[in-house]
């Protein structure tokens, strides 16, 4: 580096310093366009990575062997993943592609992502966890196949600290009795949707990982013993009990004198509830920090309000769906101060008078939500966005008094606003837009339904708002192929697109759309002027593409089903019901499509049944979940959807 | 006219406390009737030898004679060594006690007099039938209806709980505390036929069996449930003690708690105080003294699916749990059968299915020749075919396409890739994001 005469460049760096740099990179793609600089920077990234996801498993052994010093693998991209690959994997990619030394890539592995692995099963499983010493965090979640003996197998993984099991709806007592047993330093733990637990496991849980600091029991049908347990865990921080119907205001009695170190509680949607047990919870809580209450309680009652006033760390409350009056907003607002959340959607009795005394003390909001509450006007939306100048999201759904006046003050003031939600806002207009526009920090914006907005409008957004990465413009019919392309010439980054029912967008502006290299997620359903020249484009021009809807484009020809078939590699879903889409076609774009996972195929005028067994037959080995015309039932072979079943697809029949 | 002689027999026995002249009539009494039956034995042999060509009939009536004189003896014995209990508790009990029903309960009672001598061969029927009277009204009306049909009554139905009255105090001095030898408890039968001497557990059995031995026991009298007397007096609190000194249920136990029948003494000294003898013919472990018990237990034995890591089964999920929580390390075990299924059934089943399927494909064998060098698990090979789309095309018309061998990280485009005359130039580095 001091050798100034060599060379003054970049490259000149020593190896450390560059590495340095490196690890400043927070952004993915900017850590892609370091390592395409040079071989050397190259090297500096293959030394350094510490993160990989894997969207292709056929290049998982290049990879591995590439990266020594993995410490995170995400294969949840990969579902076709099974025991199989797993065995290759551990026996044969060494560091050298010659000298295999077992299962190299695994030993330094703190960090294993499974989701949605339903190909896996326990004994690739208990390989893993076998082969992985250091293992410190899996997650399995959506494995819906995982049951006992997948629970034994990551019960070997002994120093895990954090497992995600959601949606594992094999998963009994006996396998969390397993995991509780093995794996006692486990810290994170989530359960969701784990159907078959009961208060058992639940106890043996918390009497042998006493070290527990977040538990998610959400939508499991436990009782208020399991409570009783649960209040034993002494540095338990995180509490999921959402949509838990058999708990009720006896069993938070329980909370109330246990799990000292409690800081956040979610009883979201458990009929048993009332205010009276959230009383308990927040009398014996004072440090919460988040209270998430929706759709639980009918009303704030006052006597809850009066304990909420020691809440004073309070920062997230979330009472959708209850009633609310004009005091208990004076009550929140001047006792808890550092309130930097707060969901009000579908509340009732809230009003102007109410938000302006919310934010008058609550300056730090950031989050607000307001969905549905329809009495709010433009006054509500200026105090807000006068007093809270950090407001980064906003949801205000069919708020329908909302015009640009509101947008007007937004744009002026909250000028690090992320998120806003304003579907269904018919008073939102293009000089709202225009106003919007200002909050250069946008990344999320939602549209739906205004259908007042035009080309014009969209062109603001397009020019000022480089950041946003998720646009709704579902039947904005004012949006024409022009917008479009003010869109596609500022929002580069844009990945989330919705064009539904716009029925003025053609071919041309679908080229525009082609132009979004980052677009992974396109709706546009029934846009009737749309050809195959379109989709080709979208096809050849959105590499990224993952996710596609084009029920009811009707128009489109098998040149652009091709166009799919041959570009968009990475397609994972895929919505083609009242499509013209031909046999052929059907066979291509379901056999090609490598990363296919869910495709609806239903209504397919020019399809015989010949031509959607080829195609189930073609991606059979891959697909999880098809939705098909019911009466296919009893036209297709037997054989087919006995393949489909044994793979594990799901089939709707519609 | 035995009723007479019972009620003459309590008189008697009111008089008694322990009388060592009175035991000397008994045993004396009981010597007698030994060496009467000694006689008729030797009279029988006798005849024996004379009469060949005796039907058989006669034969039997003799042996059972001679039995039921026998059983009556040893009854007896019983009762006079029992003879000694009561008079030991009335020494120490209250004056409150009712001689009566202590004659009664302890049925110990034997003539004193000539006239039991007199009876002579002829059965008696004092002690032990007359013992149990109390726990067998208790029985009996809680079996009402099953007492007029000729069923007989079971003994291990009516499984008394001895703890059943854990929870009552009565004040010490409020009952009356009774006693039974061991002799006495363990015996198996209470009843017994005063004609042909066949042992019964239950009064209303006995009444049953009466009537094969004439018209006079059918009347509706003779069958009708013996009545309380005591129905119209105020009838005093018993309670019982279990004879083990040192037992809780002992009335010498400084926290005495007493039993409440006659069934609980029994049940209780043999769960406590004797071997267990029974085992269950299932699993050959578990032993009980009291043949109810063990019968309860063969409802339920082999029920025992949950299964802890240490060998020990439980029938219910919570033990096995609460069992666990207690033992540092014990996990509970997945049944071996589940084993066998779960590979069979849902993932291998998957790709044996698809296998099958694509048998009949050229590629397959020389595939995985291939692949088996490389694959140590048994599902690996199969799932390696799985890769390759296992399309059926002879079912089709769209013939020509054949797939082509590929290694198992091949990207499993379907054959259809190459009708694209362009070529793929895909990038091939996107595979990481």
């Amino acid at each position: 580096m001091l050798s100034f005469q060599s060379s003054k460049n970049v490259l000149s760096l020593t190896e450390d310093l560059l590495v340095r740099i490196y690890e400043l990179l927070a952004a993915e793609s900017d850590r892609k366009s370091f390592r395409l600089v040079c071989r050397e920077f190259r090297r500096i990234d293959t030394l350094t990575r510490r993160h990989l996801r894997v969207i292709r498993i056929e290049f998982l052994p290049i990879l591995l062997r590439k990266y020594p010093r993995l410490q995170s693998l995400d294969l949840s991209a990969c579902p076709r993943i099974d025991d199989g690959v797993v065995s290759l994997l551990l026996t044969r990619v060494g560091p050298g592609s010659n000298s295999p030394i077992l299962g190299h890539w695994a030993w330094g592995l703190k960090s294993l992502v499974l989701s949605r692995a339903t190909g896996l099963r326990f004994s690739g499983l208990e390989m893993l966890a076998r082969a992985c010493p250091c293992l410190e965090s899996v997650d399995v979640s959506y494995c819906c196949g995982f049951g006992d003996r997948e629970a034994a197998a990551l019960s070997s993984a002994v120093g895990l600290r954090e497992l995600n099991m959601d949606k594992c709806l094999q998963l009994t007592d006996v396998g969390l009795a397993k995991i509780a047993v093995g794996c006692s330093k486990l810290e994170k733990l989530s359960l969701k949707w784990c159907m078959e637990m009961t208060d058992l496991g639940i106890d043996l849980l918390c009497k042998k990982c006493v070290d527990l600091k977040y538990l998610d029991v959400s939508y499991l049908k436990v009782t208020n013993e399991s409570l009783h347990s649960i209040a034993s865990l002494l540095k338990l921080e995180v509490l999921g009990l959402m949509a838990c119907p058999l708990i009720d205001d006896v069993g938070l009695q329980f909370i109330e004198r246990g799990c000292p170190s409690l800081k956040v509680i979610d009883v979201s949607r458990c009929e048993g509830v009332s205010s009276s047990g959230l009383i308990f919870v927040v009398r014996g809580h004072r440090n919460l920090l988040e209270l998430n209450a929706g759709y639980c309680l009918s009303e704030l009652s006052t006597a809850l309000l009066h304990q909420m006033k020691n809440l004073n760390h309070l920062e997230v409350i979330r009472i959708d769906g209850a009633r609310i009056s004009e005091t208990s907003f004076q009550v929140i607002s001047a006792n808890c101060k550092s309130l930097v959340e707060i969901g009000l959607s579908k509340c009732l009795g809230v009003t102007n008078m109410g938000i302006m005394r919310l934010v008058s003390a609550c300056i730090n909001l950031r989050v607000l939500n307001l969905t549905c509450c329809h009495s709010i006007t433009d006054a509500a939306i200026s105090a807000i966005a006068y007093s809270c100048r950090s407001l980064v999201c906003l949801k205000v759904e069919s708020c329908n008094m909302i015009t640009e006046k509101g947008l007007c003050q937004l744009g002026s003031f909250c000028l690090l606003l992320e998120e806003i939600d304003l579907t269904d806002c018919c008073g939102v207009n293009d000089k709202g837009l225009e106003y919007l526009s200002r909050c250069s920090e946008l990344s999320c914006l939602k549209l739906g339904l205004c259908t007042n907005i035009s080309n014009k409008g969209l062109s603001y957004i397009g020019f000022n708002c480089l950041k946003i990465h998720e646009l709704d413009l579902y039947r904005c019919t004012g949006i024409g192929d022009d917008g479009l392309e003010a869109l596609s010439n500022g929002c580069k980054k844009l990945r989330k697109l919705n064009l539904s029912y716009c029925n003025e967008v053609s071919d041309r502006g679908l080229g525009y759309i082609g132009r979004l290299e980052e677009l992974s997620d396109l709706e546009m359903r029934a846009l009737h002027k749309i050809t195959g020249v379109g989709l080709e484009a979208v096809a050849v021009g959105c590499k990224r593409l993952a996710d596609l809807d084009m029920k009811h484009c009707e128009k489109v020809g098998d040149s652009g089903f091709w166009a799919l078939a041959y570009y968009s590699k990475n397609l994972r879903q895929i919505n083609l019901s009242y499509c013209g889409i031909s046999d052929m076609a059907l066979c291509m774009v379901m056999g090609n499509l490598s990363r296919l996972q869910e495709a609806k195929l239903v209504h397919l005028s020019n399809c015989t049944v010949e031509g959607v067994e080829l195609a189930l037959r073609a991606c059979c080995v891959r697909i999880k979940k098809v939705k098909l015309f019911a009466p296919l039932r009893f036209m297709l072979s037997s054989e087919i959807l006995e393949i489909l079943h044994a793979r594990g697809c799901i089939i709707r029949w519609d | 006219m035995q009723d007479g002689s019972v009620n003459d027999l309590l008189q008697a026995s009111k008089i008694q406390d322990w009388d060592p002249s009175a035991m000397l009539n008994n045993l004396s009494f009981l010597g007698q009737k030994i060496h009467q039956l000694q006689d008729l034995v030797y009279l029988i042999i006798g005849r024996k030898g004379q009469v060949l060509g005796r039907p058989d009939e006669l034969l039997v009536q003799q042996q059972q004679l001679v039995t039921a004189d026998l059983t009556s003896i040893i009854v007896q014995l019983i009762s006079t060594a029992g003879s000694l209990l009561p008079s030991v508790k009335q020494t120490l009990s209250a004056a409150t006690t009712s001689l009566g029903q202590c004659g009664e309960f302890g049925g110990v009672v034997f003539p004193s007099s000539a006239q039991g001598l007199n009876d002579g061969v002829q059965p008696q029927n004092a002690g032990g039938s007359k013992v149990s009277e109390l726990p067998n009204s208790v029985d009996i009306t809680s079996n009402n209806g099953n007492e007029q049909s000729n069923h007989i009554i079971e003994e291990h139905e009516l499984k008394d709980e001895e703890d059943a009255e854990e929870g009552e105090n009565l004040l010490p001095g409020t009952y009356e505390i009774l006693q039974l030898e061991k002799e006495e408890i363990l015996a198996p039968h209470t009843h017994f036929c005063t004609i042909c001497g066949k042992g019964f557990k239950r009064d209303a059995n006995l009444r049953m069996h009466m009537r094969g031995h004439g018209d006079e026991y059918k009347t509706p009298g003779a069958l009708a449930k013996p009545t309380k007397e005591s129905s119209s007096e105020p009838t005093i609190i018993k309670r019982y003690s279990c004879p083990y000194a040192g037992c809780k249920r002992n009335k010498d136990h400084k926290k005495f708690q007493p039993l409440k029948t006659i069934l609980c003494v029994k049940n209780h000294y043999k769960r406590t105080h004797c071997d267990k003898s029974y085992i269950c013919s299932r699993c050959n472990t578990k032993k009980f003294s009291v043949i109810a018990d063990l019968k309860t237990h063969e409802k339920h034995c082999g029920k025992d699916k949950w299964l802890c890591s240490c060998g020990t089964t439980f029938s219910r999920k919570d033990k096995l749990f609460g069992h666990i929580t207690l033992f540092q390390g014990h996990t509970p075990a997945i049944p071996s059968d589940e084993i066998k299924a779960a590979p069979a059934g849902t993932s291998d089943g998957a790709t044996n299915k698809v296998g099958s399927v694509n048998f009949n494909l050229s590629y397959v064998s020389s595939e995985s020749e291939v692949q088996s060098s490389s694959m140590d698990i048994k599902g690996g090979i199969d799932d390696a075919v799985g890769y390759f789309s296992p399309l059926s095309f002879d079912t089709c018309n769209f013939g020509g396409f054949h797939e082509f061998p590929r290694p198992p990280f091949d990207d499993s485009e379907s054959s259809f890739a190459f009708l694209l005359s362009r070529s793929c130039n895909y990038s091939q580095k996107s595979g990481e994001e």
